[in-house]
């Protein structure tokens, strides 16, 4: 880059930054990180949410809201494989309550769909709540433009490109290859393709994918954690009552938050070291403005 | 011109309408996922005679619940070969197309007294040589065909049309896309799996299928009269009715205008055989001067002519039949100590299997994974269509045991959900060659991951490797336990390598040889 160029980008990035607001270095610790522990799921989400700010600063009137919760295993709630039914009712019922026209749950399943919704007791919770529940249709595909460093592109369903807000609840527990699955790696549920393909450098992939698609809010579930065998579980005795949900507008500390409970050092798992090397947030939890509460 | 108000036919066309949506309402309740266990998918073939004898010879045993067949067989000898003209689904189907073809055209066909007997030889063929241990009834059973060709080809071919026609709305840009939107997603919604139904076999069963079908240009319901073994048992069986086709000879004009209608192309007024006759009612109603009736007669009587196959064509096709029977039993292929198939989770021995199976298809329509696919010769020439595992395509789902509650012969046992997630299929095994943890030496784990058993069938352990670009590194490398291995096939199926996966199912210390030693 020649120094006129340099100088001329750096002046518009700089001017176009103040004028839109947009911090033009990622300010960690800026949006608050919420941590509610209670004997109530549903209790403790809509208290995590309250905490950073209430649904109705992240949900307009009349947005259309996609909800991508981990309904990835054909297992039961106690085998802790999939996202807590309870939680996501809370985060539909919030939904609605700050004015969403429309709130869709979906989710690409490593299992057959029609089995996992069923059996993680998903599907009934969220046809309660009055949410539309979707299946990935493979007809739905596009190609989305993740320019990461590693991840240049990969079909994306183009139902999570379509929606207003895009809320992100995962389940917190043990995944043997990329460590630990959150909230980046929860992401990998709005992809189709080959996935198995992007298990190479996985940490670096999954940091481009959080990184090339906005989220919202995330929400993580760690009522219930894997403690090992993840991400599919279905022994009992790895099954761990946490009985935490971590909040975020911030998905990146929302992940490293969610880490520590787990009890790991953020220096093992690749995604967040790759995660903070693109400038997704803090990783260290001192610089991170967390909100503790107990019910 | 047309006398009277068709009132038997009518009846005749509403049961066997009742009839068949009862079957494919049965069969598409199998295939639907959402079903966890569906216990009446299989009732059709309990009322099919055909197979309560052939499993018999075959296997030596009687499976209680096919007890139920011998009610048909009883009304048979009342009512004649009313099953195939009133309830059996494969009938209305050719039924149908017989009509469908022949529209508006009233032409009079010749009966082929000939050709009527090839059933007759089919169904001796069948039956000796499931008594020499060779059982083919399910290739020309109706109900195996049916349920065969209906699960692998005619629903996914439905399927795949309504698919491809409404594609363009699952795009959001452009009129096209835009009209087509609300027709595609209802039937994404109502009656589309989420992910296609795919069949090795189905080009293969689908042209038999169609070739039976078209077979109705050339003669009236084809199948039924010159092929079905079930319809040639019946035709044993309604030689001694009760019921008969009675002609007023004072009457009738011998005008021809009742084997116009005719089911096996007859001329009831000259040459009426029971044992053909299919209780339709055509001839009766189309009767322009009311010339025939039927009529009850202790003892049976009343057949104008008789189908008489002759000695020499039932010694010869008993003959021909221990012969054929005996050809793939020393084949090797299928007997042989070492084979590379695996079979559904609840199967008998191999030998046992083939005698049981009746190659219907039930569980390939009950499998939601589309695991179990139909053979074609991989598991021997008497194999065909009998299922198999395909874990380039499916795999066999954890928490699932559709295919061994729905299995009519018991060649899949029926297994409790506990009992089938901890029955061995078969076993993985690495292939080093192409596994990407040991032959490019990086990371990678998906089939660690996908691993259903609770404490792991697949595991990691560190070890140096020397990767793709020469460096020894420390990979954590995968390793099979066979002993806690099922055989579920999904890490094969995960596998994502793309010329041939890392890791294979196999049919090595498959349970089911394995309980006999």
């Amino acid at each position: 880059m020649k120094r006129r160029e340099f100088i001329k980008t750096s002046t518009v990035t700089a001017t176009t930054a103040c004028i839109s607001g947009i911090p033009l270095f990622p300010e960690g610790g800026v949006d608050p990180v919420s941590k509610v522990t209670g004997e109530s799921p549903y209790e403790i989400t809509k208290k995590g949410v309250e905490l950073i700010g209430g649904m109705k600063k992240f949900i307009s009137k009349q947005d259309i809201v996609m909800i991508k919760p981990n309904i990835g295993w054909n297992r039961k709630v106690e085998h802790a494989a999939n996202t807590n039914p309870e939680v996501l009712r809370a985060v539909i019922e919030m939904a609605f309550d700050a004015g969403a026209k429309k709130v869709i749950v979906m989710d690409n399943s490593c299992h057959k769909s029609e089995d996992t919704y069923r059996r993680s007791g998903i599907k009934d919770a969220v046809v309660k709540s009055g949410a539309e529940i979707r299946f990935s249709d493979e007809n739905r595909l596009v190609v989305h433009q993740f320019n990461g460093e590693k991840l240049k592109r990969w079909p994306v369903f183009r139902d999570h490109l379509e929606v207003d807000k895009f809320i992100n609840v995962p389940i917190l527990k043990h995944h043997s290859s990329a460590g630990l699955t959150i909230g980046m790696k929860n992401l990998y549920g709005i992809i189709g393709g080959r996935r198995g393909k992007l298990h190479r450098n996985m940490g670096e992939n999954i940091a481009d994918l959080a990184n090339g698609f906005k989220t919202d809010l995330t929400i993580v579930d760690a009522f219930r954690i894997l403690k090992k065998n993840g991400p599919v579980g279905g022994r009992l005795s790895d099954v761990e009552l946490k009985k935490t949900v971590i909040c975020s507008k911030n998905i990146f500390e929302a992940d490293v938050v969610a880490v520590d409970l787990f009890g790991k050092s953020v220096d093992e798992i690749d995604f967040i070291g790759a995660g903070f090397r693109r400038g997704m947030g803090q990783k260290d939890l001192k610089n991170i403005n967390i909100v503790t509460f107990k019910i | 011109m047309r006398t009277k108000y068709p009132k038997k036919k009518l009846a005749r066309i509403i049961i066997q309408g009742l009839f068949l949506i009862v079957f494919f309402w049965l069969l598409i309740r199998t295939g639907a996922a959402a079903t966890e266990t569906f216990k009446y998918s299989d009732y059709f073939f309990y009322f099919d005679p055909l197979l309560l004898i052939v499993n018999l010879f075959s296997t030596h045993t009687v499976i209680t619940i096919f007890f139920l067949s011998l009610i048909p067989v009883a009304l048979t000898l009342v009512f004649g070969r009313f099953f195939c003209g009133w309830i059996c689904p494969m009938g209305t189907i050719h039924h149908f197309f017989s009509w469908l073809f022949r529209r508006g055209k009233k032409k009079v066909e010749q009966v082929d007294h000939k050709l009527l007997k090839l059933k007759y030889v089919i169904l001796t063929l069948i039956l000796v040589m499931a008594l020499f241990g060779t059982n083919i009834g399910g290739w020309f059973d109706p109900f195996s065909i049916l349920t065969r060709s209906t699960s692998i080809v005619v629903s996914p071919s439905a399927n795949y049309v309504i698919e491809e026609t409404l594609k363009e709305g699952a795009n959001e840009s452009g009129i096209i896309s835009k009209g087509l939107k609300p027709a595609y997603e209802f039937s994404k919604k109502n009656i589309l799996p989420n992910k296609p139904r795919k069949y090795l076999q189905s080009v293969f069963i689908g042209i038999v299928f169609f070739l039976l079908i078209a077979a109705n240009f050339y003669k009236r319901r084809f199948f039924c009269n010159y092929l079905c073994p079930l319809g040639a048992l019946y035709g044993l069986f309604s030689r001694f009715s009760l019921l008969n086709l009675d002609v007023d000879k004072g009457t009738c004009k011998k005008c021809n205008v009742c084997s116009a209608d005719c089911t096996y192309n007859g001329s009831p007024y000259q040459d009426y055989m029971k044992s053909e006759c299919m209780v339709c009612y055509n001839c009766e109603d189309s009767c322009p001067p009311d010339s025939i009736s039927t009529k009850f007669s202790f003892p049976a009587k009343g057949s104008i002519n008789k189908i008489d196959l002759g000695r020499r064509r039932i010694t010869g096709s008993i003959i021909s039949g221990i012969f054929f029977a005996s050809l793939p039993r020393f084949s090797g292929t299928s007997k042989s100590r070492i084979h590379n198939f695996e079979r559904p989770p609840g199967s008998v021995k191999e030998i046992d299997f083939l005698d049981r199976c009746i190659r219907c298809g039930e569980c390939m329509q009950a499998c939601p994974t589309n695991f179990i696919q139909p053979a074609l010769f991989e598991t021997g020439i008497d194999g065909l269509w009998t299922p198999v595992l395909e874990p380039s395509i499916g795999y066999c789902e954890f928490e699932c045991n559709r295919c061994t509650q729905v299995c009519p012969t018991n060649a899949i046992e029926t297994l409790a959900l506990e009992d089938k997630k901890k029955f061995k299929m078969g076993t993985a095994v690495v292939v080093k060659d192409k596994c990407y943890t040991y032959a490019d030496g990086y990371n990678c784990a998906v089939c660690e991951e996908h691993c259903p058993v609770p404490d792991k069938a697949i595991r990691f352990r560190e070890v140096d490797v020397w990767n793709f670009e020469g460096k020894l590194v420390k990979v954590k490398q995968i390793y099979v336990v066979p002993d806690l291995c099922t055989g579920c096939g999904i890490c094969e199926n995960v596998c994502p390598r793309s010329d041939s996966p890392g890791i294979i199912n196999s049919a090595e210390e498959e349970q089911r040889e394995f309980e006999y030693y």
